[in-house]
């Protein structure tokens, strides 16, 4: 008697002990339902997570924990079904605490049962995983956001290829460059991305091995689009391996670089063809060098053998006068073309200094008078006084001989006008001939290189003159045009700025050999 | 030596010769040098003359360097210089070397005697 109440003394205390225990572990809550599912134990724990005190709990329905969801779709009762048929059922979602919030509970719910198996209860034993959900759901939205990043990248192809190379992942950037979609693509071996020699090369299966030996393999080459075109690709393929090794696939990242590609190769060409047209300018410049030494020694020869006969044969006189007018009329070729050359090049420089444009054409026209009176022009000039500007001086005069030239050639035994005026801001120089004037159908394009409006049969020359004469003006910032007049002959207008904004450069050079 | 009035400082031997030949015609004491090196040389010498016709482009020493030398030299800084170049912009040169005038090839015999005149009286 005295050894079963020491007994059943002993198993009063364990049962004290573990309801003590019970009662003030913290971390879960610990309660007891009855077989209605109302509270009938309360703990510690239980009121931390819940927030209830014992007191204001203890007979309430569980049902005091769910959301009006929850409630709504039968949720306690259930549970409390499914335990009592199953002897234990689990279940993770949100449960609401006293003061409304929600918490994210993990609960297990056991039936109990006495001796004869009739049910006496539940043991409702809850955690709370709040915390450890929020951070699951913090990696879970990080990898929804990078998922939908590379998804949503247009400018690379970012995919994924199985072990075997087949693609099992596409994003717009892949769709963008190579045209497929991701259902048509997907499943399909990367080597549909390659050139057909590329691919019988062994190009695919060689970039997968390095990737998977050194971790990563790079490449630029063609690829080959949906429709077939070309483009240039730089390709990263990486190997992505799990924790322990395995190869689970590789991620391949491919830029269409075709326009920096294409740029590049520009670059190329434009150096050759500056190296090229450096070159040329060279050979012109030598070339023009060459032609003229010669030329100079022949000339100087002939005009003093000139003057020595002058006197004594008259007709002898006469033939070396031609043949010097030749020797100055190839001179004056080498001189057009050389500068045809440099304009083509875009190196006609101005050399602008202030000058009077008056004096200048009042010397220019006295030093052509030899050729005016060859070709029977007399020369009638209204030139205002002292219009004064800012030009390249060599280069003016060589626009008032120009139009001159071409005024003896076409109005040949007629007079020639020169006109100058200014308003103060431009100077104006007409030249008028009296020939047959420029036909309509010429007027638009004897500016333009080569062309001229006589056959070559009737006048010489190369019909550049007008071209540089306009090329000349143009980077003065001046304009020049040509019409017929009313009566007869043809009239040139050069218009110059009297300071003018120059087209071409005009920074003062020192000349070549300084350089 | 006699009294000189033209050095022609020019490479290119038609050129030179012509040039001799037209001055002798007209009564001028002139002679000639193939490169600048040559025609310090001659300057250094003696005589001197009235006016030196200078060439740019020569091997050797060329018409620029030619140039800086004679300025730094006192006896010869003095000495007319009237450059003959084919260089289209040879007014810009002749600028820039500080010369007396220039003549543009292909040579114009009337200029050549002209400019001469001016310098040998």
């Amino acid at each position: 008697m005295i050894e079963h109440e020491t007994s059943a003394e002993r198993l009063r205390q364990s049962d004290e002990r573990f309801r003590f225990m019970v009662e003030n572990i913290k971390d879960y809550a610990i309660i007891m339902l009855d077989p209605s599912g109302n509270v009938s134990s309360w703990n510690e724990g239980a009121q931390r997570i819940k927030q209830y005190q014992a007191g204001e709990i203890i007979g309430q329905h569980m049902s005091a924990f769910y959301s009006a969801e929850d409630l709504a779709g039968g949720k306690p009762a259930r549970l409390l079904r499914e335990a009592m048929a199953a002897g234990r059922v689990e279940d993770e979602g949100w449960r609401i605490r006293k003061d409304g919030t929600r918490f994210w509970a993990d609960v297990i719910l056991t039936a109990l049962r006495d001796g004869s198996g009739s049910l006496i209860g539940f043991a409702k034993v809850t955690r709370d995983l709040t915390e450890r959900r929020a951070s699951e759901e913090a990696t879970r939205l990080s990898e929804e956001r990078i998922r939908l990043m590379i998804q949503a990248v247009k400018d690379h192809a970012i995919f994924m290829l199985d072990p075997e190379g087949n693609v099992a992942s596409w994003n717009e950037g892949a769709q963008h460059i190579k045209q497929y979609r991701a259902e048509e693509i997907i499943g399909q071996h990367f080597s549909r991305f390659y050139p057909e020699q590329d691919v019988l090369a062994g190009k695919c299966e060689r970039g997968l091995e390095v990737a998977a030996r050194d971790g990563r393999f790079e490449d630029e080459g063609w690829r080959v689009r949906k429709d077939g075109t070309l483009f240039w690709a730089n390709v990263v393929i990486t190997v992505i391996r799990n924790p322990e090794g395995a190869l689970l696939g590789y991620a391949k990242v491919t830029r269409d670089l075709t326009e920096r590609r294409l740029l590049e190769d520009e670059k190329v060409r434009l150096a050759q063809a500056q190296e090229a047209i450096r070159l040329r300018d060279e050979f012109l410049s030598i070339a023009s060098h060459e032609l003229k030494t010669p030329l100079t020694a022949m000339q100087l020869q002939l005009q003093s053998l000139l003057e020595r006969v002058k006197a004594v044969d008259g007709h002898v006189a006469s033939r070396l006068g031609r043949a010097i007018r030749s020797g100055a009329r190839l001179a004056d070729l080498i001189e057009t073309l050389l500068d045809v050359s440099r304009i083509a090049t875009g190196r006609l420089e101005l050399s602008p200094t202030k000058f009077d444009l008056s004096e200048a054409i009042g010397e220019a026209v006295e030093r052509m008078s030899g050729s005016a009176a060859q070709a029977g022009c007399p020369i009638d000039t209204r030139i205002q006084p002292g219009v004064t500007g800012i030009w390249d001086r060599v280069r003016i005069e060589q626009v008032l001989a120009n139009l001159l030239s071409n005024a003896f050639r076409y109005g040949a035994g007629m007079p020639v006008t020169i006109i100058l005026k200014s308003d103060g801001a431009k100077a104006q120089l007409e030249v008028f001939d009296e020939g047959p004037g420029i036909p309509e159908t010429d007027l638009s394009r004897i500016f333009e290189r080569f062309e001229r409006a006589s056959s070559t049969r009737n006048y010489g020359g190369m019909g550049l003159g007008l071209y540089v004469t306009r090329q000349i003006v143009d980077a003065h910032g001046g304009s020049v045009s040509a019409r017929n007049r009313k009566d007869r002959g043809a009239a040139f207008t050069v218009v110059l700025p009297l300071a003018p904004e120059p087209v071409a450069r005009v920074e003062p050079k020192p000349p070549k050999e300084l350089r | 030596m006699g009294k000189l009035q033209v050095l022609v400082v020019e490479d290119d031997v038609e050129i030179r010769e012509a040039m001799l030949d037209v001055l002798a015609d007209h009564g001028y004491a002139a002679a000639g040098a193939v490169n600048g090196r040559d025609a310090l040389e001659k300057l250094e010498k003696g005589p001197v003359p009235s006016l030196i016709l200078l060439d740019l482009m020569m091997p050797v020493m060329d018409g620029r360097a030619f140039r800086e030398e004679q300025l730094r030299m006192p006896s010869l800084a003095q000495i007319p210089v009237v450059v003959v170049s084919a260089y289209h912009d040879v007014a810009e040169h002749s600028k820039v070397l500080n010369v007396e005038a220039h003549l543009k090839k292909p040579i114009i015999m009337d200029e050549l005697l002209q400019v001469t005149r001016r310098y040998c009286c």
